[in-house]
């Protein structure tokens, strides 16, 4: 449940651990100070109850008896005071004392020593119903009783506006501030992770920025020293390859002029099979080593036109095929941006092994998606065959992996042409898997940006 | 095997690889050429001057003087065929042998049958249309707005959008685009066809023609860019025009890298 409400990014995470403890630090300040202030008003507040206690006492022992009750009558009261006259004390024997403080907050202490002709002749103290109350009688000269029941006010801290105001305010400046923060501080850590997958895409692309602080820098440079070693040893392996598949090309040359001398047409025709299928090896070799992909211009291509004469020409390659046997669907015409060659060599790689494997090939091609979705081309080369064991289905990705089972079908492949065609797709910014298709045979996904 | 031409053609073989050379050489005279063979430019620029050569086999990959610079020398001096020998990964000296005016190639490790097949296609042609070579190979050919590019066998619409063909659609549009508003019988295009194209023109006509309308956006229904004639024919009914220098925007959109 937590994690599911945990945000995923380093930046979110920071960022909402670190708002929490700022709200919980500044809500027991702002609770702090305002228990502060409360007690303030609180003394003020009860100054002013028995200040008007004190007036109303003083009217009723100034006036004469008989005007006592009008006069006490235009006395102001105020919330926290309450005040009669009676015959009858209001403390009776048998009331709780009065609560520790009470007596001091309210002054009632002083009225043990006014002047004379205002001091009461009896002052009784007791306390309340609860411990905020004060019960106080106290005896005019004529034997009356002028009655007070005062009581602090109640404060409600949190019902404050400027409270609830204080404390949105200043967390949401937090929060814009902390966000800012993180982000700025985690930036390095998301362009590191995105150097890295680049470079699982593309060995050449650029290195990192050195610079920032220190962790930062020590680990971008830590990334650039290992690309840059991944890069060599490409590239080493790559010029082998490149300098084998270009040597070969001189002797089988000579192998093919010498087949034409020899006088047994059997051998001839078989030799010159055999030098075919080397040159396939070596050509494959070659495209794959040199990357064609990155030294072609990119120019604006109609797509269907190209999915078309893939199709037509690996049909013509194979007279034995019916017509169906290679199909295409989609609209008319869509141009996107896209090496000519390079991308040919990748659809036809794609559509060979559909031939060879699946004896069928249907090319299914998206229009410019809608939304989010449309940067993207979307296309699909299926074929009905056997399709690949789930486990192969990056293996086959592999240079120079081909299954067991098409070994053993002599279709005479070198294993290039799946990486091959995914060396060009990333090259072009897009990709290619492969997935086995629900009604039998293999799909291979194609994305290329519009 | 050449035998309506009465004197055997003579070659002129440029290949640095002397085994090659040989070879090549014994082949050519099996099939009743004449061969001289040259190990460089240099020593190519010697013979040069010495025989009266019918074509130059030259491999563009020479020591010293590298066979581009031997072919444009050779288009100073003559109108001579030139087939190419390139390595597939020369595109871009492929792209500019054909600019420069050799008439075909063959990738290396080739196939010495294919070559010779491609030889006796330039001969004929070189032969059976006479004056025509002597003019520059056309950079450009425009019709109904769209731009074919022969150095790279390409085809463009009138947005420079590339419209890839196959090879055979290709040489079919070839064909049309050189004899434009002339009918063209299904026959005259097996004919025209297979002395450009090594090997057969393996689909019929009619369907490399529907092909070829779908991708020139022509209305097989009631197409009126490659008509039909009744009788069985085809015409390109569209006015033909030729550009030595490719358009300025076509230029940079297919530009090589250097
Ligand atoms: N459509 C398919 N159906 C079944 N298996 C396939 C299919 N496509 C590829 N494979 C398997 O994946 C392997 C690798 O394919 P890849 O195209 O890389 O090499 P290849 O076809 O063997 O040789 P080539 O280099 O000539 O293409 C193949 O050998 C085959 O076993
Ligand atoms: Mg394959």
């Amino acid at each position: 449940m937590i994690r599911r409400l945990l945000p995923c990014s380093l930046a979110g995470r920071t960022a909402l651990f670190l708002t929490l403890a700022l709200m919980l630090v500044q809500a027991a300040g702002l609770t702090i100070h305002a228990l502060d202030r409360l007690d303030l008003q609180r003394i003020m507040l009860s100054r002013e109850v028995s200040t008007r206690a004190f007036i109303f006492w003083r009217t009723a022992v100034l006036a004469s008896p008989d005007r006592r009750p009008t006069m006490l009558q235009e006395v102001d009261l105020m919330r926290g005071l309450r005040a009669d006259l009676s015959e009858l004390p209001a403390v009776r024997p048998g009331m709780p004392p009065p609560p520790l403080g009470l007596a001091e907050l309210f002054q009632v202490k002083q009225w043990r020593t006014l002047p004379p002709h205002l001091r009461p002749r009896t002052l009784l103290v007791a306390g309340g119903p609860t411990m905020r109350d004060l019960v106080v009688a106290s005896q005019l000269p004529d034997g009356n009783w002028v009655n007070l029941w005062l009581s602090v006010p109640v404060l409600r801290p949190w019902h404050s506006s400027a409270f609830l105001v204080a404390f949105l305010l200043m967390t949401g400046a937090a929060l814009a501030l902390i966000l800012w923060a993180t982000r700025r501080l985690t930036r390095p850590v998301s362009a590191l992770a995105r150097a890295a997958e680049r470079l699982g895409r593309d060995v050449n692309a650029p290195p990192l920025p050195e610079n920032g602080p220190r962790e930062v820098a020590t680990a971008a440079r830590a990334f650039n020293t290992m690309a840059e070693r991944i890069r060599r040893f490409v590239g080493d392996r790559t010029q082998m390859l490149a300098a084998i598949g270009h040597d070969l090309r001189t002797p089988i040359t000579r192998l093919r002029l010498r087949a034409e001398f020899l006088d047994d047409d059997e051998q001839r025709r078989k030799m010159l099979a055999d030098l075919d299928e080397m040159e396939a090896m070596v050509n494959a070799t070659l495209a794959f080593a040199r990357d064609d992909a990155a030294t072609e211009p990119s120019v604006p291509l109609d797509l269907a036109a190209l999915c078309r004469t893939v199709l037509d020409e690996a049909a013509d390659a194979r007279p034995e095929l019916t017509n169906e046997a290679a199909s295409y669907e989609g609209p008319e015409r869509l141009r996107i941006r896209a090496r000519p060659m390079a991308l040919k060599r990748a659809l036809a790689n794609l559509v060979g092994n559909a031939l060879n494997y699946g004896g069928t090939v249907r090319i299914l091609l998206d229009g410019h998606g809608s939304g989010a979705e449309s940067s993207l081309v979307r296309m699909r080369v299926e074929d009905d065959g056997p399709g690949i064991p789930e486990d192969c289905l990056e293996v086959v990705f592999q240079p120079f992996r081909r299954l067991e089972t098409s070994r053993n079908r002599e279709t005479g492949g070198t294993g290039l042409g799946l990486p091959i065609a995914r060396n060009i797709l990333r090259a072009h910014g897009g990709d290619v898997v492969l997935r086995n298709r629900q009604q039998g045979g293999l799909c291979a996904l194609v994305t290329l940006p519009a | 095997m050449v035998d309506n031409m009465e004197p055997p053609p003579h070659i002129l073989v440029v290949d640095d690889d002397r085994e090659i050379r040989d070879l090549l050489s014994k082949f050519l005279e099996r099939q009743s050429c004449r061969v001289t063979a040259a190990r460089d430019a240099r020593e190519a620029r010697r013979l040069w001057p010495l025989g009266r050569y019918h074509l130059v086999v030259l491999d563009l990959m020479l020591p010293g003087e590298s066979g581009l610079e031997f072919a444009r020398w050779l288009r100073s001096q003559s109108d001579v065929p030139i087939v190419m020998l390139t390595a597939m990964s020369e595109e871009t000296d492929r792209i500019v042998g054909l600019e420069l005016g050799a008439d075909d190639y063959v990738a290396k490790p080739f196939n010495p049958r294919e070559l010779l097949a491609r030889i006796r296609a330039v001969l004929r042609r070189a032969s059976g249309e006479g004056n025509s070579t002597q003019e520059p190979p056309a950079k450009a050919i425009r019709f109904a707005g769209w731009t074919l590019e022969p150095a790279r066998r390409r085809l463009l619409n009138q947005d420079g959008v590339e419209v890839p063909l196959t090879g055979g659609e290709y040489e079919l549009l070839m064909v049309l685009v050189e004899r434009p508003n002339r009918v063209l019988t299904r026959d005259m295009l097996m004919d025209l066809l297979r002395g450009r194209q090594a090997g057969p023109f393996d689909r019929a006509i009619d369907v490399a023609v529907s092909r070829l309308r779908r991708k020139l956006e022509d209305d097989g229904r009631n197409p009126s860019l490659i008509k039909t004639v009744r009788g069985g024919g085809y015409v390109l009914a569209a006015t033909v025009e030729k550009a030595a220098e490719l358009p300025q925007g076509l230029a940079l959109a297919g530009g090589t890298a250097p």
